[in-house]
């Protein structure tokens, strides 16, 4: 398949060059073209800790497209579907980092986990004040009993924005962290696919999928599901999943569940927002309130068609920075619903 | 020239002919370019500027190796260009490379080379002592199992075979030794 590029060599370069170029929000940081910081309303990093991520291209509009105030401070751009390496990532950690510390949160692939902790240790030579937050939620990847081995999956945007509001209020570092560990053991995500995105280094589709047939469980970059089932009417395929992920993390009948529904790239705003019905419903039929949801195309693998859902069942604070407003290229205005509103 | 690029550009030469060979052993247990990975970064660590030369490589060679080895790197450039001691600093990189790759002893990985090197310099032996230990745990191997790494899935989990960031380790200490004895 035909993509639109000047050269592989220079695709994600071009990119962040289009991307800092076009939003206010962001610019490039001094340290290397390919970390993007927060430009508006910088706060002291010497009274405000700083949030930043480091991941691999292709997945757009995350995490770069999360840079800006009330989020993060700094995302550091891999190369396509590849972490940054350590050093590059040590370089975002210097661009942002202050008295206040820093918080690198680091979702959960093997790439991204090393050359994140390697940073880590290097900023600690540095005597950085620098830690990081691995983030899973991915009930696909490892059974309930060794959760601490999951994939990051979308349900890490809980993370991104109820970190970013905190610590834009002021929570200093450890708080951050203890937050994040309560949000990331509150939260579940599930996704299916039903095509193929197409790698823009090799041409060529990431998988294949037999006709007529739904994986679930599928990683974001393609890796293989924890089962498949037939092709057949949405309302099927999302009483699945809900049904799966409150089998791993129950949610009591009249409790809250916050809501990502996040498209893969291929899959439209028409069918996401019949997903979000057939997942409040879904939800609703267990006597669970579906609210402040997140619909849209956030972490995406190119063209893949597919979905995945993500439920966190959140603390009052928690919902409030997850509502707060924020100010960055890509994320979302988010609505808490009433319960007035989903009966 | 600074003794720090001094010892990337013989590590660079070196390496350069040993390419073929590393990318082999590496065919055996893993995607087989673990050679081509190495030069990568070692053309760009020689031509960094001092200091700068470990960095340059875990950029350049990416993934899990490229900062790993970088690790090792970074305690040689640290010891070279700063006079950090050596045993000190190679301790420190062994102990992160064991934690991040999650890998020990006997995994079949590079930390079979590194560690009796390591361990020699810290009872210690000089770096000739050093070359000598990593290369016997190199050489040993071959008899062991994969445990770790894309080698645990091929055949026999690589039983039989040298391992490549193993046989890198041992290099890296001979080129070490080298300078330090035209110091």
């Amino acid at each position: 398949m035909t993509k639109l590029f000047n050269s592989q060599e220079t695709m994600v370069d071009d990119m962040v060059d289009g991307f800092v170029t076009a939003y206010p929000q962001v610019m490039r940081g001094q340290n290397d073209p390919r970390i993007v910081v927060r430009s508006t309303a910088r706060k002291n990093p010497d009274q405000k800790v700083t949030v930043l991520i480091g991941n691999g291209s292709g997945h757009e509009p995350i995490a770069m497209g999360f840079v800006g105030q009330g989020l993060l401070d700094a995302n550091v751009v891999g190369d396509v579907f590849a972490a940054p390496s350590a050093d590059l990532i040590l370089d975002g950690i210097r661009e942002v980092n202050g008295a206040a510390g820093t918080l690198l949160l680091i979702s959960q692939h093997s790439g991204d986990v090393i050359n994140g902790r390697a940073a880590i240790m290097l900023a600690e030579d540095e005597k950085l004040n620098a830690k990081a937050l691995l983030m899973y939620d991915d009930v696909a990847s490892a059974p309930p009993e060794r959760r601490q081995d999951r994939r990051g999956a979308p349900g890490t945007m809980f993370i991104y924005k109820i970190l970013g509001a905190a610590a834009e209020l002021g929570l200093d570092l450890d708080g951050l962290i203890a937050l994040g560990e309560n949000v990331r053991d509150r939260t579940v995500s599930l996704s299916a696919a039903i095509s193929p995105g197409v790698s823009p280094l090799t041409g060529k589709p990431m998988f294949s999928l037999p006709e007529g047939e739904i994986f679930i469980g599928m990683g974001v970059h393609g890796e293989p599901g924890a089962g498949r089932m037939p092709h057949g009417p949405v309302d099927k395929l999302v009483e699945v999943i809900v049904e799966k992920l409150l089998l791993d993390r129950p949610i009591a009948t009249g409790g809250r569940a916050a809501v990502i529904i996040n498209g893969m790239g291929g899959t439209t705003m028409m069918e996401l927002l019949t997903i979000w019905r057939e997942t409040r419903l879904a939800l609703s039929r267990r006597g669970i309130t579906a609210i402040a949801p997140m619909i849209g195309s956030f972490v995406t693998t190119q063209e893949m068609g597919g979905f995945s859902i993500s439920l966190l069942e959140p603390t009052q604070q928690m919902l409030d920075y997850w509502c707060a407003p924020s100010d960055s290229p890509a994320f979302p205005k988010i609505s808490l619903l009433t319960q007035e509103a989903v009966s | 020239m600074s003794v720090t690029q001094d010892y990337f550009s013989r590590l660079l030469a070196v390496i350069g002919t040993r390419k073929d060979e590393l990318n082999a052993l590496d065919a055996a247990l893993g995607d087989g370019d673990h050679g081509t990975t190495m030069l990568r970064g070692l053309t760009r660590a020689a031509a960094a500027a001092p200091g700068l030369g470990a960095k340059a490589f875990m950029r350049a060679s990416g993934g899990a190796a490229g900062t790993l080895f970088g690790l090792v790197l970074v305690a040689i450039e640290r010891h070279l260009g700063d006079g950090a001691d050596l045993a000190t600093e190679l301790q420190l990189a062994e102990t992160r490379i064991r934690e991040l790759g999650q890998v020990t002893l006997g995994d079949k990985s590079m930390v079979d080379a590194l560690a009796p090197a390591v361990a020699a310099l810290g009872a210690g032996g000089n770096l000739t002592d050093a070359v000598a230990a990593a290369a016997r745990g190199c050489l040993a191997t071959q008899a062991l199992e994969a445990r770790r790494g894309r080698a645990q899935y091929v055949e026999n989990k690589g039983l039989g075979h040298q391992d490549p960031g193993a046989t890198s380790i041992v290099i890296l200490f001979e080129v070490l030794r080298e300078i330090q004895e035209n110091q």
